[in-house]
């Protein structure tokens, strides 16, 4: 079979268009949610309350140290399955966006605890003092400042999942790699697949995203800390 | 509760035993692999960016910066349909598997090595030039056994993550543990069962190395920082 000359300009434009907005979308649903759960999680256990700091430390240790594709692939099939007798519906896009979340929320949750110790005893004091409560004390005086420490950690896990959305790949999701795949796969049954040209622009692609990102993060780390 | 676990059916695990302790020996052959690979990479190229050895230096730096802002799945792709067919090999997966998962956890541990090489004091090796040791010598007895040290647990955690990454190979066909459970689960529809069983073995390896890791950083600290 011929192939179109301009094959490249097709490729390339399908992959943007249909496979780059999915990505960037997963990946802020992932970024937004990892963060507000995991700054939760991470000022909730510094309380001295160890059922509690027991249950978000199972929670950080579980999400962290299981592979990312483990709990992407559990979630989908699980989520799609009956389990006693309830019905889940969850799409692969979700599946994927819950499985990255759980793991983004675990490094915040770790990333946030470790910022909000470091804030020095005083200030829990002078907050104290002034008829704050635990949470208006955090809210307003200890959380801000510990922000600061965690916006170069933050930046990272920007990174590390705007690189990991490609694993929802695996779920059919149509993000870059898997519109990428679907190329390769059509080129290939008309003669030439260009695997090399195909994953390399994939490739180029997540390194434009992330290489500014990680300059970035190197910077405020500088800068912040 | 009673009615959900009646639901559950643990039976086939036991049937499937063998196919699951192939997938770990896979699993375990290909981490193996990729943590002395990254090893033998980390310190070599990460000594090369610490001593500002001209060539060597930029080129591994190139290569810690296009390996670590690229998700290691397209790697994986790259490697396995365009470089490695380009090469003219079209075997099994696993030469693409192991080779994936070093070359990344090879430049993940460049910048550990090449941190902790620089966080030895001048002087050490200053005094090491003094007693006539050559730079290789120096480099042997004083910077790596103290650099290494120092490096010590950013590189076990780059260790837990290229364990973790094997988990990736499944999108290649090499039959590593999630890419066996996938199966499994396809034929028997015991979905909850089989990934319940191997979340707990990634857990027990994954928790096993950290623990080794507050095992080693008590261990192994520096004298001076105890």
């Amino acid at each position: 079979m011929q192939q179109d000359p301009d094959w490249f300009r097709n490729v390339a434009e399908y992959i943007l268009r249909e496979g780059l907005p999915t990505t960037l979308k997963l990946a802020a649903v992932a970024v937004i949610v990892s963060t507000v759960v995991g700054m939760v999680l991470g000022t909730l256990i510094t309380i001295p309350f160890r059922p509690l700091r027991a249950l978000i430390r199972l929670y950080i240790e579980v999400w962290r140290g299981l592979p990312i594709l483990v709990t992407v692939l559990f979630i989908y099939w699980t989520a799609t399955a009956e389990v006693g007798g309830f019905r889940f519906e969850l799409s692969a896009f979700w599946s994927a966006a819950v499985g990255l979340s759980l793991w983004g929320s675990a490094q915040v949750a770790e990333a946030t605890r470790g910022a909000v110790q470091s804030i020095p005893r005083e200030q829990h004091e002078a907050a104290s003092a002034l008829g704050f409560g635990w949470v208006g004390r955090h809210t307003f005086v200890i959380v801000p400042q510990a922000v600061r420490r965690l916006i170069p950690p933050m930046v990272g896990l920007l990174v590390n999942i705007i690189q990991n959305t490609t694993i929802a790949y695996v779920i059919g999701v149509s993000e870059l790699l898997e519109t990428a795949n679907r190329q390769f796969e059509n080129l290939t049954l008309a003669g030439d697949g260009h695997p090399f040209v195909i994953f390399g622009f994939v490739l180029a692609l997540f390194f434009l995203i992330s290489f500014p990102l990680t300059r970035l993060a190197a910077y405020l780390e500088r800068r912040l800390v | 509760m009673d009615i959900v676990f009646a639901a559950f059916d643990w039976s086939f695990i036991w049937e499937n035993r063998a196919e699951i302790w192939s997938g770990l020996k896979n699993t375990l052959r290909a981490a193996a692999i990729g943590i002395a690979g990254s090893f033998l990479i980390g310190v070599v190229l990460g000594a090369a960016r610490a001593h500002r050895i001209p060539v060597v230096s930029q080129l591994a730096a190139i290569y810690v910066e296009l390996i670590r802002n690229t998700p290691i799945l397209v790697q994986i792709f790259f490697l396995y349909f365009g470089i490695l067919p380009w090469l003219g090999y079209t075997g099994t997966p696993f030469l693409a598997a192991w080779l994936s998962i070093t070359i990344w956890g090879g430049a993940f541990n460049t910048e550990n090595f090449r941190a902790g090489f620089e966080a030895v004091p001048r002087q050490f090796r200053e005094a090491a030039y003094a007693l006539g040791f050559t730079p290789l010598k120096t480099f042997l007895n004083v910077t790596l056994p103290i650099g290494g040290r120092i490096a010590l647990p950013s590189t076990i955690n780059t260790y837990i993550s290229v364990l973790k990454n094997t988990s990736l190979l499944l999108v290649i066909g090499y039959a590593e543990l999630t890419s066996v459970a996938n199966h499994i689960q396809s034929v028997t529809f015991r979905t909850f069962e089989m990934f319940a069983v191997i979340a707990v073995v990634y857990l027990a390896l994954v928790w096993t190395l950290s623990a080794l890791v507050r095992l080693l950083e008590a261990r192994l600290a520096l004298p001076e920082s105890r």
